[in-house]
């Protein structure tokens, strides 16, 4: 009878938890949980004389980031993803105002222009900018013919165009949220406020502004997280002149061969990222909003 | 049912395309097992491969790298066995040796090492090629076009020049411009005495402002395109470049080049080593040779290749690097992690 009871249990409350949540669960903790851990113990081992990861617990790893050389990088990296997020705003936010305000077919087309080329690979997109920023590219030919210039200006491999190339990569996830935030804006409060008397100015910073400051951050993490991590951007647009914490984290498990030492920069990046997200909720964004 | 027993045969052909494993080539493949190469990526010829397919009936598995470390870092990675041939460079050498993971070579069936120039053998990473036999090689040389720059450079001390400054393209590699550093101070490129280290690093630092761009996998587009009028990169890809641009000259270093050689090799607990002894003979053959310096251009060892190839290859010196530019050189060695340590910091602070 009891045995009975609990199959029936089973069946009527474990079963479908197990079924529903289970597959979640398994996904998260192999593909997540797994490696966060993997990472985080690799950060506090030791190599040998080979080069071969060895269990022997230490904090060099960690002793070694606090070195000047790797805090300037850090804040190289850094101030790259703040303009980088600042541009994307100023670039982002009237784009997604038009999009979101914009009636009929063309608020398709709009909407397409910002997926379609978000589809494409980005290693692809970034080396098509390098080839038209070039000495002999597109850019400088037209330049050259229309005489404005004499010689090819040089706007290759300069932290310019690495965040130049971050801006492009990135603005999608400026737009999204930024679109969705403006879309959802109640147009009778626009009305209220002409109304009442208030100048297009201060409609928009008082009223337009604040209800749609939730899409700004979280476009503007979503610019600035993956920035730090871009290393390809500034390995092809910045001549390898402008290294974000990518490119450290990347040069310690290839060439540099000290994984121990790029286990520990991952982890000071996502320490950095959760910082990031935990200001984020604390200046009232909804972690919804991140797709998360 | 004739429909159904097509279909009943294709799909068993799928199968078994399936089971042998895609990318099967011409040539009685498979006949006489198979043969898993891990070489370099644009450094082995497909003809060559296909060639030898033909002649032997064994079926090779290609696979490949980008760098010593992507190599040294598979092997750590693959279950044992996994490789039947490798290609490592000069200190990977030494560095599988010294952690005993090479299969020593049966000199015996190695009927076609006489075609390699005793220039090329007997190296310290490896005495006597107990363990490996040379493949192609080159030198970390100078790029110079001569419609930019009016400079004579002939030394890598040159390329310090302040008159040079944000126009060079250097290899995105610690080891060759840290060597190239060091040479140019008349020092080993694998200096391990910190205080001589320190004052490499000051040389280097001053090297920065000349720095335009930093890349390994393709630098002769940045030479073709003009964005960068000197270069510190691989002789082939000079060579290549210089087909593209003439004005694009060839410069072996006069204070003593970064030199690699490229070797077979056979790991540890090799699955098919038979077929792997076979396989590296074909490979010193002068037919082989001449197959893959024809596609990469790199410095060749194997002198009856050099025969077969002609005048116009041979007197082609970006492509047929002298061998006093070979002597005179220098390999990169297997440093101790500590020093690693210090060159490691000294390029983080170069491209900060």
């Amino acid at each position: 009878m009891a045995g009975k009871r609990s199959k029936h249990e089973f069946r009527a409350n474990t079963l479908p938890a197990l079924l529903t949540v289970g597959p979640v669960t398994l996904v998260m903790v192999l593909l997540i949980a797994v490696p966060l851990i993997y990472v985080a113990v690799m950060s506090f081992c030791s190599i040998d004389e080979f080069y071969n990861v060895t269990f022997d617990f230490t904090l060099e790893n960690y002793v070694r980031l606090a070195n000047t050389d790797y805090l300037k990088i850090y804040a190289q990296s850094l101030i790259i993803a703040f303009l980088t997020t600042i541009i994307c705003i100023l670039i982002g936010y009237p784009f997604s105002y038009i999009i979101a305000r914009t009636k009929s077919r063309k608020k398709r087309i709009l909407y397409m222009l910002v997926i379609i080329p978000f589809w494409t690979n980005s290693l692809i997109r970034i080396y098509g900018w390098r080839t038209f920023l070039g000495s002999s590219g597109l850019l400088n030919a037209l330049l050259i013919k229309l005489k404005i210039v004499s010689e090819p200006i040089e706007f290759l491999y300069k932290q310019g165009t690495t965040i130049l190339g971050m801006v492009y990569c990135l603005i999608p996830f400026m737009i999204l949220p930024l679109y969705t935030a403006i879309e959802k804006l109640d147009g009778s409060l626009l009305e209220a406020s002409s109304d009442l008397g208030a100048k297009p100015v201060n409609t928009f910073i008082e009223v337009i502004l604040p209800l749609t400051s939730g899409g700004i951050f979280s476009g503007s993490l979503m610019v600035f997280i993956p920035c730090l991590g871009y290393f390809f951007v500034s390995d092809i647009l910045g001549g390898g002149n402008s290294d974000v914490i990518g490119n450290l984290i990347e040069r310690q498990f290839q060439s540099g061969n000290n994984w121990p030492l790029g286990a520990a920069l991952s982890i000071i990046l996502i320490i950095v990222t959760l910082i990031l997200v935990k200001i984020y909720q604390k200046l009232g964004g909804d972690m919804d909003s991140l797709g998360v | 049912m004739k429909k159904k027993i097509i279909s009943v045969v294709s799909a068993g052909a799928l199968l078994c395309s399936m089971l042998t494993g895609c990318g099967s080539s011409a040539g009685g493949s498979g006949d006489n097992g198979e043969l898993n190469v891990f070489v370099w990526t644009e450094y082995v010829s497909e003809s060559a491969i296909e060639a030898f397919e033909k002649e032997s009936g064994i079926k090779v598995n290609m696979s490949t790298y980008s760098s010593n470390e992507d190599l040294l870092a598979k092997l750590k990675s693959e279950s044992k066995g996994a490789y039947d041939v490798i290609l490592p460079s000069d200190y990977a050498v030494e560095y599988l040796i010294a952690q005993g993971n090479l299969e020593e070579l049966d000199k015996d069936r190695l009927t076609n090492l006489v075609n390699i120039d005793e220039t090329y053998l007997n190296e310290a990473y490896d005495p006597g090629n107990v363990y490996t036999v040379p493949y192609e090689g080159g030198v970390a040389c100078i790029a110079v076009n001569t419609s930019k720059v009016d400079k004579e450079i002939t030394s890598y001390a040159d390329l310090f020049d302040p008159s040079l400054e944000g126009q060079i393209v250097v290899l995105d590699d610690y080891r060759a411009v840290i060597g190239m550093t060091e040479r140019s101070m008349g020092l080993s490129m694998n200096e391990t005495d910190p205080a001589t280290l320190a004052e490499v690093e000051e040389k280097l630092l001053s090297l920065k402002n000349n720095i335009k761009l930093y890349d390994s996998d393709s630098p002769k587009s940045a030479l073709i395109s003009g964005d960068c009028s000197v270069g510190m990169v691989w002789s082939a890809e000079v060579a290549l470049s210089m087909e593209e641009n003439p004005d694009i000259k060839i410069v072996y270093p006069s204070d003593g080049a970064y030199v690699f050689l490229d070797n077979w090799a056979i790991p540890k607990g090799a699955k098919n080593y038979d077929n792997a002894m076979e396989f590296i003979n074909f490979m010193l053959s002068a037919e082989a040779a001449q197959m893959n310096i024809s596609d990469f251009p790199y410095l060749c060892p194997n002198t009856a290749a050099l025969e077969l190839m002609g005048e116009e290859y041979v007197n082609n010196e970006a492509k047929n690097v002298p061998a006093e530019v070979i002597e005179s050189g220098e390999f990169v060695s297997y440093l101790d992690t500590d020093t690693l340590a210090i060159y490691d910091d000294m390029w983080t602070k170069l491209k900060q």
